[in-house]
């Protein structure tokens, strides 16, 4: 093991560490807004826009995110959207990941008994309410584990970045490696980086679970 | 409690007009016409499928009947008034206002799980009623009073017998102060030996003078508690009368007869 290795790569990894931690982050949350807006609209919009929103889950599910990536890095330009790797990088995770989270939503949605939502209707909570009191943290309850999930997946999709050479984790290690012709160091680092990633991740997942079920237990 | 059968009057509380319902092809519903009078209980029953439970969601518009009128003191529920057709739904805060007025328990309760019972009971009296959070506890506790249940306050459904759930649906929904209560098979889906405590409640609410409307299966509740039994088939009203002239002698339509039959034969009246 070269130390030295990474100390004079240490403050390039962190940085592409932080860039990775940025991406995930930010499209993480972006793709959960959208989704989530998604899952709403699909919910209470008329036919046709569903139809719209069915057309964009199956076509971003089911092509390939580096393909997605390419046409919004490459193609941009020519349709006048000129952004940088990181820019793409974090819209193109955000459009990723909303078809994903939005059929995670709507699964939620289904999980929350009619019966519970005539009752709040009952005693005339608008409808704003009824998301926000009954329906929200109910359906948190179903899907806590897969968003879980589908964002430990993201953690490590962001590798993917480095091919529009966002300066992430990925990236800065191919460069490490290159330039100091050392392969299994760098990379066994590389994936305690995305380890502790998805360990942090999980914990919280799990944390979050706790509190959302909690009324669940019998005491 | 009146025995007779009051006549069409201007002061009923609720007064449905020849109102139909149908679910595509099937008629659910066939020119329903009913009063309740204030402080009546009227208890619906019939088969299964014969449109009792309909009758009752479209009370408060939870199913939107498609001809006829529905009136609570004399507002027309859920639909906009006038000749103009198709009708128009009214507004969204319009509908709130009318069914504030109609409290309904359920036959599974659907209480909100993820709240406690003091919660369940004063969530609306928060956001609709708009109480303060004190004030509204304070009232949410008068309610579970009432239900006998102020030491299950702080208990999240998952914790509350079936029958102690359904005394919070009915706190929560007695607490909005209704006008009418409207009950869809309360105590269907209880143990034997839960059921009597729902119905207690229920019968200390009608002695106390609250208009009901309750869909049942207990004869028992409908022969010694309604004002007025109406049997359904079909769709159809077949015969609106106080409990004595259905349960206490044979009869007249046989459709009521077969139906009351097969409680005779478990001797459950």
């Amino acid at each position: 093991m070269e130390l030295d290795l990474f100390v004079r790569y240490g403050p390039d990894l962190l940085r592409g560490f932080g860039v990775t931690i940025l991406c995930w982050i930010a499209g993480s949350l972006g793709g959960l807004v959208l989704g989530f807006a998604i899952a709403c609209l699909y919910r209470w919009s008329i036919r046709p826009v569903r139809w719209v929103i069915e057309g964009y889950v199956e076509l971003i599910r089911g092509t390939p995110f580096m393909i997605q990536l390419f046409i919004l890095y490459y193609g941009g330009p020519y349709m006048g959207l000129v952004l940088t790797p990181v820019q793409a990088g974090i819209i193109s995770f955000v459009v990723y990941g909303s078809p994903y989270f939005a059929e995670i939503f709507r699964s939620g949605f289904n999980a929350v008994p009619k019966g519970q939502i005539e009752a709040a209707r009952c005693v005339g909570l608008s409808e704003a309410r009824i998301m926000r009191r009954i329906i929200l943290p109910q359906m948190l309850v179903p899907i806590t584990a897969p968003l879980t999930n589908f964002i430990i997946i993201l953690s490590k999709e962001t590798a993917i970045l480095s091919v529009v050479t966002v300066p992430e984790l990925l990236y800065e290690t191919q460069t490490m490696a290159a330039e100091t012709f050392t392969y299994i160091e760098p990379f066994l680092v590389l994936s305690l980086f995305y380890w502790l990633m998805v360990i942090v991740t999980s914990w919280l997942g799990g944390r979050v679970e706790a509190r959302v079920t909690r009324h669940l237990k019998r005491t | 409690m009146t025995t007779q059968t009051p006549s069409a009057t201007a002061e009923a509380l609720i007064s449905v007009r020849n109102m139909s319902k149908s679910f595509k092809d099937f008629e659910a519903l066939r020119d329903i016409t009913l009063d309740v009078n204030r402080s009546e209980v009227v208890c619906l029953i019939g088969p299964s499928g014969s449109g009792k439970s309909t009758l009752l969601r479209c009370l408060n518009f939870l199913e939107a009947y498609d001809t006829g009128e529905v009136r609570l003191e004399g507002e027309l529920i859920g639909w906009q008034e006038g000749t103009a057709q198709p009708r128009r739904r009214v507004a969204a805060g319009t509908l709130r206002r009318q069914r504030q007025h109609i409290g309904m328990v359920f036959q599974q309760f659907n209480l909100w799980p993820h709240l406690t019972a003091l919660e369940n009971v004063a969530e609306a009296l928060i956001q609709v009623k708009g109480l303060g959070k004190k004030a509204a506890q304070e009232a949410a506790m008068a309610a579970l009073a009432k239900v006998h249940l102020s030491d299950k306050a702080q208990n999240h459904p998952a914790n509350l017998s079936g029958g102690q759930q359904q005394r919070v649906a009915i706190a929560r929904a007695i607490a909005m102060e209704p006008r009418v209560m409207l009950f869809d098979e309360p105590t269907s889906a209880l143990d034997p030996e839960l059921v009597g405590e729902v119905l207690t409640v229920m019968k200390e609410m009608a002695a106390e003078g609250m208009t009901m409307v309750v869909v049942t299966h207990e004869m028992g509740f409908a022969a010694h508690v309604a004002d007025r039994v109406a049997f359904l088939d079909k769709g159809r009203l077949v015969t609106l009368a106080p409990p004595a002239d259905i349960f206490g002698r044979e009869p007249d339509d046989p459709r009521v007869r077969s139906f009351l039959q097969t409680y005779r034969e478990r001797n459950v009246v």
